[in-house]
Parts: structure tokens; C-alpha cells; sequence
């Protein structure tokens, strides 16, 4: 029998190497990969079309967020294809352009592999849709189950070790909430376009399938609901005066200063102790929850009280409902026979598993908060590392990739040789690149590459707007000047005359006026309280599953998506006339 | 255990057969329908004495089970002898005695109705001999799934109570026909292990409309499955040498939405189904050459036909149907126009072609399986 001691280690020090092979050094990046992952462009790159994906990433990504955005819309994606056998794509694969994050998809491009797909497709998707509900129960309990643990840990009373053991735990959970991401969103994509083709096979339109799943409550509707519930408190407390005018910056002192504004405080935190688990962006290590910064949710409470009185929220979404119902009834009507029937079943396939609901549910469980406890703990070991003195800050801690740190905590030192001392000395370059490219955002190409005539990923046309009349636009768009009238998807319907609001970043929504027309790249959740006060809604991006199209709909509001560059060709002050059935939106005067 | 037609309704179907409960249906709607009554499925569930019972179990048990290789020869003699035993069993008394009750209503109707209108289809029919339809309902027939269609048989121009009891019989041992048989060893059903001998079927019994032209209309084209066309088939005399398929039919089709007539083909009706007084009952015989190559519909009748499918389709929650209707003879139109019955259209209310459907998910192709649309319609992979 050997001693315990020999029996517990043999060393392995004689196998080290820098390289896997005689002049082969692993390239810098996560691996394995299924396809890739997130790489500058190359020239070779000029051979593909790439998006421009302002719809998630609209200021740029920190190098702590490369990792997380690996996880999420590469890894995730190509993951989440590969196993639910989506037969033409093998998801989406990211470039960045500066910092900024550019989406390619990857066409499955042999009849053999489509099949072999398609085979295991119909395996994979078919319990699941079956079973929804218990589906995503189990899911979301996963995903809630974390957070319980994660959000729950008292980081401040740790060493540092554990500090960095719990920040590697919120890695771990971060890649696994954006596989489910991933499965689930082409599970439901599938059951969703599936509906569309059905319904253009009977003889209505595809693009009214969303409309008839609108509606269904969601985590996020009902955040906006008590938002709209704070608002009338705030009015019943008269402490509307500082949600209104107030700078966000002043307005947490300006409310306590009022006779009942400590007590609206309390009804507000009490809210963003349920509702403040989300952040602005997607994989964005550096910006904050709603918790650590509310001007968020208090800019779309001061929305709400902007609006003129008499608006109901509730009365608006319960119109929604019946216009849906209505809508539904509409297509009944139409149909007859074994059509009827199909067109019932796919309805209640698709109100088990809708995929417009859950475009907005699971945002609150994985876009919007997967990635805080990652920054929680980034900054908790920021705090620990400045103690050090091995940072200046705790927010140095953005400017290191994921991999630099593990090099770093794990060994001292990074695959590249760099110390502490070596990346000290590079963040304050880091940073203002960050913010060089964040300035020349607005002003990057909705698309690089080749611009195709069409593209063969139904998902890319539905959520992301890639019809082949917005490829047409780009093509020819930029050449044409004097620009009256844009073309878009109709996306919610309506028409509507007046001041063209142009936003290129959610930073920027408190600019909007009531009454303005909306115009900007895409939108997301964070976007939703605006649609409370604007008059249309009009996107650069954008299918009938996006959310522009979605939540236009449930706010009453004209909306058209997939113009791809009316944020380009509408200036700030234009008065345009937003037809939301026809898909058009018209410059009758220019601002200036 | 019998009742009439206006008495029967959709309900009545586990009963009287879906066939028989829809004439019900169109009758109490007001619908042109042959008058007649139903003898239950299960009045008729135990009527054979039970040593007849027993030799049968006896002959047919060794036949059912799935797991048995059909043996044409063996299966042809075994029915044979099935059917003859069940035809040579008497009703039981008690069954008799209600039939016949039934059948003396159904006359007395029948001459009230000549009376009223002096113009019944039945006016040639001879005084007092009521010519029937002694019509199989299988209780399961027609139903959503599989077409049972054609497993039982029907008797036309059957009269007087004798012969209509005869004919009862004579349905019930069509049950046990080789391909009747053939059909249930296949699919081993309804307990048939044990009880070889039951059969879930109710008879019909009908006024036998005086016909001229008969046929079928369905509410979309069966060939191309398209919901905006209607179609028209029909042939001189009664409408059996259509449904089963002995002749080429005139055929005409007819736009839903405008109702127009849209193409009419005149078919090659060599052989037209008529009452032969020698036979007692309705035969295929040949037609002549004017009859063959004439249209043996108007335009007006083509044209109300294919809209009354329409309405029947309507009245149906829009399922497509295929309708069997009959023109009688001696009546002005439209009062000549009678419905016989309607049933589901099965090819295409299964999903348009299965072919592919299910693949890799083992699942048969129903109305909307999403996974089936994805794969075809949506991400277009070739074959799916």
C-alpha cells in the first residue's frame, strides 16, 4: 500500500507545456466552441452579411462582457441549435466592430446534415410543445433556484478566495441560463412559425399571428403595471413634482424632502426589491441593475404621469385583449371546414407554448438578469483587488477579460504572460477605446459584408427583420436622397401624424417627449414604459416577433419595423405620418 | 329499440349510427329526406339465439386475432357459412313485432304525404307496396378516423314487412363478409377476441325515393383537396352506380365563392342503377346510348346541389363533407331534390398528404402538428 500522501498526488509537472503541439499556442477565447467564438472581423468575413445588433448591444461591450456575450448570443446560440437540430442554421456567430457587436448567422449548407436535422428536430421539439408548461416550469425553477443562491450570497463577509469561487459559480450559471435561452427560443420560434405558415397556407395573413397571441400577462407587464400602480400613488401622495422634473441624480432627495415622499420611497423600494433584478442590457457586465440605479424605472413612473390624464393602463391593455380577440374571431370567421380546425389547433399549440409571450417572460430570468450576479461578484473582488492595490478601482475590473482574470487569480499571471502590473497599465487605454467606439456607435453600418438577396434563417427574418424588402433597402437606400416615403413591416396598426423622436440608444430615452414618434433602431424590454407616452413606434430592425411589434400592439400604438434606415433618413423634429397598416412611414416636413 | 326518423338526433348516433343519426338531423332541419326509422344497435345487439351465438364464436374465433395470416380460401368459407347461419335465424318475436309496428307508420306516412301532395316519388310504386332502402349504420362507420365505409351492405327497393325483416338479417350477416371479416382481423377491435360474433350495427329502413339522376357532391375537390371548389357527380337512376364506382360520371365543378359552374365534363354512363320489377330491387343495368352521353343534371339543379353541400357543410361546424342526394322523379324542382346522407370528407380532413408527415416523431400527421409545418414550410427541408 502506498501513503496516503503518494496516493493523493502524482505530479504532473512533466507534462506542462505553453503548447499543445510543437508551434502550437491555443488561440486567446473560450473553448471548445460549437462553431466560434466572439472574434474581431477578419477579411475573410467581407464574403458574409453581418447585422448590426443595436436591438440588444447598442453602447458597446467592456471586455469582462466579451465572455458573457460568448455565452449568451454565440455559445448559447450555437448550442441551443445544434441540440434542438434546427435544420437550416446552426445559429447566430458574433464579430465586433470596435466594440460593437455584429450577428452572422451559420447556414447548415448539406442536404445530409439538413435532414439528419430535421430527423432529430421533430425528437427534440415535439415533448416539449406537448408539455410546455411543465417545460418551462422546470427551466424557470432552474433558473430562479440560482438566483436564490447566487443573489443571496453575503459576498461583502467573504475571503477572497471564495469571492472569486462565487464569481466563477455566477460564470458557470451565466453560460447554462443562455443554453436554456437558446433551447427554449427555438423550440417556441418553431411552434410560432410554424402557426405563420399555417395561417398564409389557409389564406390569411402570417404577419396577424403574432396579434393573436398578444396579450398573455407577463413578469414584464407586470412591472410596467406597477409602475403605472406607483404612479397613481405618487399622485394620491402628490409627489409627482420631482418624477417629473426632477434630474435623476437629485430626484431620490428631492422626493424625501416632500411630506409623503418617504413614504412613496418605501412603496418604491418595496417594488425593486421584487421587480429590480434587470439590467438595461444584455451580457453587460458594466451597467447596473434597476436596484443600484432606479432612473430607470423612475423615468418610466414619470412617463406614466406625463401622459394625459384620463389614460388607463389597465383599460388600454384590456382593449388590447379584446382587439386581439376580435382579431382572432376575424380569422375564425374566414376559415371554414378542416382549415377551422387546423387554424384552432395551431392557435392553442401556440397560446401553450407562445412564443410572443415568452419573448417578454424570460427576459426577467435570463437577458436582463443573468449577468448581475457576474457583476456583483466582479465588483465584489474589484473591491478586494483595490484593497490590494492591484487595480485602481472596483470598476477597473471591466476592462479585464474573463480569461486575463482566470490567468490572473488562478496563477498570476495570463496565457500571455501579463501581470497585474501589465494590465494596471492597460486599462486606462481600454477604457478610452470603450468609449471612443461608444461615441462612434450611432454611426456604424446597420450592415458589413455582403448584403444578400435573401436570407435563409426564418428566425433572422422574424425576430431580427431580414425580409428581403429590408435587404433591398439597404442595398439601394443609402444612395437614394430626398427619401418621402419609408417602407417597413407593419407591425401594429393605425396612422398617426407627428414629431419624429430619433434614439439611438436606451441611455437616451428620457428625451422622449409625449406625443413624439418614436424612431430608432429597435427596441427592447427597457424600451417597453415609453410606449406608454409616444404616438408610433418606428424601427430600423425588426419582424412581426420583435418587440416593438409586440408591445405596439398591446399599447394601441401604429408601429413599423424593418425600415432599416429610417433612424438614417428621419431626423429629430421631421414631421412624419406613421401608417401602421400599410407599413409606411412619410417625411411631410423636415425639422430643420 | 326502433325509432323513427324524426325522432332520431345527433345524440342517437352510439345508437342508430352516425349515418342514420345525421338524416335525423337534416330532417328535423328541415331538409328534403327519405322518410324511415332505425332499429338499434343495441335492440339488434342479441338477437341471435344463443346456440346460433355459439357456432359462431365457434367458426369466426380462430379467425380474429390479428396475429392469424389471412387465408383467403379459408376466410371466403367461413363467411359463407357465417352468413348463411345468420340469415336463417329468426328476429325474435318481440323485435319482429316492433319493426313491423315501425314499417306500418312509415306507410301510413307515406300515403298521407300522396295524399297531401298527390305527387309522391313513390306514386308508381303500386298501392300499398312501399318500396325501402334496408340501409346497414354501423355504429363506428364513417367516423372521424378510418373510413368503415363499404364493410356492410344496403338493400334497395325492398317492400313489405316480410322481406324488410329478411333484409334486417341479411345486413346483420354482411357483418361477417370475408372482406367485413378481413377488416376486423386486421384490427382486432371491440373485444372481438372474445365475442367474435357481436357487431356494433343498427339498420336503417327508408322510403325508397322514385329516382331519376343521383349522385354526390362534395365541398371541396377530392382530387386536389382546394376548399374553393365544389364538385358535382352524378349519373341516371339511383346513385350506387356512382358511389361505387361502376360508371364514369358527368362531373362538374362549381366556384364557392361565386357559385358559378366552372368546367362540366359529360361522363361515359354505360350502366345506370333502376328498380327492376322482375328482381324486386334496384340492379345496374346497361344504359342506353342517349342516356350514356346526355348530362343528367341541369345547370339550375348542378348549381343548388353544390350550394345546398355548402349549407350542409355550414350547418356541420364547416368540416367538408361529401353529400349523397338523389333528384326524384314527378317533382317539380327544387321540392325534387332529396338529401340521403353526408358524411365527413376523409381524405383531405386528415391533413394534406401524410406522406412524410411524422417524420422523426413517430407521430401520425393530425391537423396541425407544428413540428410538421416547421420542417415544410417554414424551413423548407426537401422531403418533409
Amino acid at each position: 500500500m502506498p501513503s496516503q500522501e503518494e496516493a493523493t498526488r502524482v505530479p504532473v509537472d512533466d507534462f506542462v507545456r505553453d503548447e499543445l503541439y510543437p508551434g502550437y499556442k491555443q488561440p486567446f477565447g473560450g473553448q471548445p466552441f460549437v462553431a466560434g467564438p466572439v472574434r474581431p472581423f477578419s477579411r475573410a468575413d467581407n464574403a458574409r452579411y453581418w447585422l448590426r445588433d443595436s436591438l440588444h448591444f447598442s453602447e458597446g461591450m467592456v471586455p469582462a462582457s466579451i465572455a458573457t456575450l460568448d455565452d449568451a448570443q454565440t455559445w448559447g446560440a450555437q448550442l441551443g441549435a445544434e441540440i434542438v437540430g434546427v435544420p437550416p442554421t446552426r445559429g447566430s456567430v458574433n464579430r465586433l466592430a470596435g466594440t460593437h457587436v455584429y450577428i452572422g448567422t451559420i447556414d447548415v449548407d448539406t442536404e445530409w446534415q439538413v435532414q439528419a436535422r430535421a430527423a432529430r428536430f421533430g425528437q427534440y421539439v415535439t415533448p416539449i410543445l406537448r408539455d410546455f408548461d411543465s417545460y418551462w416550469a422546470m427551466r424557470a425553477g432552474e433558473l430562479q433556484a440560482a438566483y436564490d443562491h447566487l443573489d443571496n450570497l453575503d459576498l461583502s463577509a467573504m475571503g477572497p478566495a471564495a469571492v472569486w469561487t462565487s464569481l466563477k459559480d455566477a460564470y458557470a450559471f451565466h453560460r447554462r441560463a443562455w443554453f436554456i435561452h437558446f433551447e427554449v427560443m427555438y423550440v417556441l420560434t418553431a411552434n410560432y412559425l410554424a402557426f405563420y405558415a399555417l395561417a398564409e397556407e389557409i389564406g390569411l395573413a402570417g404577419s396577424a399571428v403574432s396579434g393573436f397571441l398578444a396579450g398573455q400577462q407577463t413578469f414584464y407587464s407586470k412591472t410596467d403595471e406597477e409602475l403605472w400602480r406607483l404612479a397613481g400613488r405618487a399622485r394620491e401622495l402628490e409627489v409627482t413634482g420631482p418624477l417629473l422634473h426632477a434630474s435623476p441624480d437629485s430626484m431620490r432627495a428631492q422626493l424625501s424632502a416632500l411630506p409623503h415622499g418617504a413614504g412613496w420611497l418605501d412603496e418604491f423600494d418595496a417594488f425593486l426589491e421584487v421587480y429590480g433584478q434587470r439590467t438595461e442590457e444584455t451580457c453587460r457586465i458594466d451597467t447596473p441593475s434597476w436596484i443600484e440605479d432606479p432612473s430607470a424605472p423612475l423615468y418610466a413612473i414619470g412617463a406614466f404621469l406625463s401622459k394625459p390624464t384620463g389614460f388607463d393602463f389597465f383599460a388600454a391593455r384590456q382593449q388590447a385583449i379584446a382587439v386581439r380577440d376580435e382579431q382572432i374571431e376575424a380569422a375564425r370567421r374566414s376559415v371554414n371546414g378542416a382549415d377551422l380546425a387546423r387554424f384552432n389547433e395551431a392557435l392553442a399549440s401556440n397560446q401553450a407554448a407562445n412564443f410572443a409571450w415568452w419573448n417578454e417572460e424570460h427576459n426577467y430570468l435570463i437577458d436582463r438578469r443573468a449577468a448581475i450576479p457576474v457583476r456583483r461578484a466582479t465588483l465584489e473582488l474589484g473591491a478586494r483587488l483595490a484593497a490590494d492595490g492591484r487595480i485602481e478601482r472596483p470598476e477597473d475590473m471591466f476592462f479585464l477579460f474573463k480569461e486575463e482574470l482566470y490567468g490572473l487569480m488562478e496563477g498570476g499571471v495570463t496565457a500571455a504572460g501579463a501581470t497585474w502590473k501589465d494590465l494596471a497599465a492597460m486599462i486606462p487605454d481600454r477604457r478610452a477605446y470603450f468609449e471612443d467606439w461608444k461615441r462612434r456607435g450611432p454611426e456604424l453600418p446597420t450592415m458589413l459584408g455582403t448584403i444578400p438577396d435573401t436570407v435563409p434563417d426564418p428566425i433572422m427574418i422574424e425576430v431580427f427583420g431580414l425580409s428581403g424588402r429590408f435587404l433591398e433597402a439597404l442595398r439601394g437606400g443609402a444612395a437614394r436622397g430626398g427619401i418621402v416615403e419609408i417602407r417597413g413591416f407593419p407591425a401594429a396598426k393605425g396612422v398617426v401624424e407627428g414629431v419624429a423622436r430619433v434614439i439611438t440608444t436606451v441611455a437616451d430615452i428620457h428625451l422622449v417627449q409625449p406625443g413624439d414618434v418614436l424612431v430608432c433602431g429597435g427596441t427592447t424590454t427597457e424600451w417597453t414604459p415609453v410606449f406608454g407616452i409616444i404616438a408610433a413606434c418606428v424601427c430600423d430592425t425588426g419582424g412581426s416577433l420583435t418587440h416593438a411589434a409586440i408591445v405596439s400592439r398591446e399599447y394601441g400604438i401604429p408601429c413599423v419595423v424593418g425600415t432599416a434606415l429610417a433612424t438614417q433618413q428621419i431626423k429629430t423634429g421631421d414631421r412624419v405620418r406613421v401608417d401602421g397598416r400599410a407599413g409606411t412611414v412619410q417625411v411631410l416636413a423636415s425639422g430643420q | 329499440m326502433i325509432l323513427d326518423l324524426g325522432d332520431i338526433r345527433a345524440a342517437d348516433a352510439p345508437r342508430v349510427g352516425p349515418k342514420m343519426a345525421r338524416l335525423g338531423e337534416l330532417a328535423a332541419a328541415g331538409w328534403r329526406v327519405p322518410d324511415g326509422y332505425a332499429v338499434t344497435a343495441d335492440a339488434l345487439a342479441d338477437w341471435l339465439p344463443a346456440p346460433a351465438r355459439a357456432e359462431l364464436d365457434g367458426l369466426l374465433g380462430a379467425l380474429i386475432p390479428a396475429q392469424a395470416a389471412a387465408d383467403p380460401g379459408a376466410l371466403a368459407g367461413v363467411s359463407a357459412r357465417a352468413r348463411e347461419l345468420v340469415e336463417g335465424q329468426p328476429l325474435p318475436a318481440a323485435l319482429a313485432e316492433a319493426v313491423a309496428a315501425a314499417h306500418d307508420r312509415l306507410e301510413r306516412r307515406a300515403r298521407a304525404a300522396v295524399a297531401d301532395a298527390d305527387a309522391r316519388p313513390d306514386a308508381d310504386a303500386g298501392a300499398g307496396a312501399l318500396r325501402v332502402a334496408v340501409r346497414s349504420s354501423a355504429v363506428s362507420e364513417d367516423g372521424a378516423g378510418a373510413s368503415f365505409a363499404g364493410q356492410y351492405e344496403t338493400y334497395l327497393g325492398v317492400s313489405g314487412i316480410a322481406d324488410v325483416l329478411g333484409h334486417i338479417r341479411k345486413c346483420w350477416a354482411s357483418g361477417y363478409s370475408a372482406h367485413a371479416l378481413e377488416y376486423r382481423r386486421r384490427l382486432d377491435r371491440d373485444g372481438a377476441g372474445t365475442r367474435p360474433h357481436a357487431l356494433d350495427l343498427a339498420v336503417g329502413v327508408l322510403e325508397l325515393v322514385d329516382v331519376r339522376s343521383a349522385g354526390v357532391a362534395f365541398t371541396l375537390d377530392p382530387v386536389t383537396g382546394d376548399r374553393n371548389t365544389l364538385v358535382v357527380e352524378a349519373n341516371w337512376g339511383y346513385g350506387e352506380s356512382v358511389v361505387s364506382g361502376q360508371v364514369s360520371p358527368d362531373h362538374w365543378t362549381v366556384d364557392r365563392t361565386t357559385g358559378d359552374i366552372v368546367t362540366r365534363r359529360t361522363g361515359d354512363k354505360r350502366v345506370w342503377s333502376v328498380f327492376s320489377p322482375a328482381a324486386g330491387r334496384v340492379v345496374l343495368e346497361p344504359a342506353g346510348a342517349d342516356r350514356a352521353a346526355r348530362a343528367c343534371l341541369t345547370d339550375d339543379e348542378v348549381r343548388h346541389l353544390a350550394q345546398q353541400a355548402t349549407r350542409i357543410e355550414a350547418a356541420e361546424g364547416g368540416a367538408p363533407q361529401d353529400v349523397e342526394w338523389a333528384i326524384a322523379r314527378g317533382l317539380p324542382f327544387p321540392d325534387s331534390v332529396f338529401i340521403l346522407q353526408h358524411r365527413p370528407e376523409t381524405t383531405w380532413t386528415a391533413g394534406p398528404q401524410d406522406a412524410g408527415a411524422g417524420k422523426g416523431t413517430g407521430e401520425p400527421a393530425a391537423g396541425f402538428d407544428p413540428v410538421r409545418y416547421a420542417l415544410r414550410n417554414v424551413f423548407r427541408v426537401p422531403g418533409a
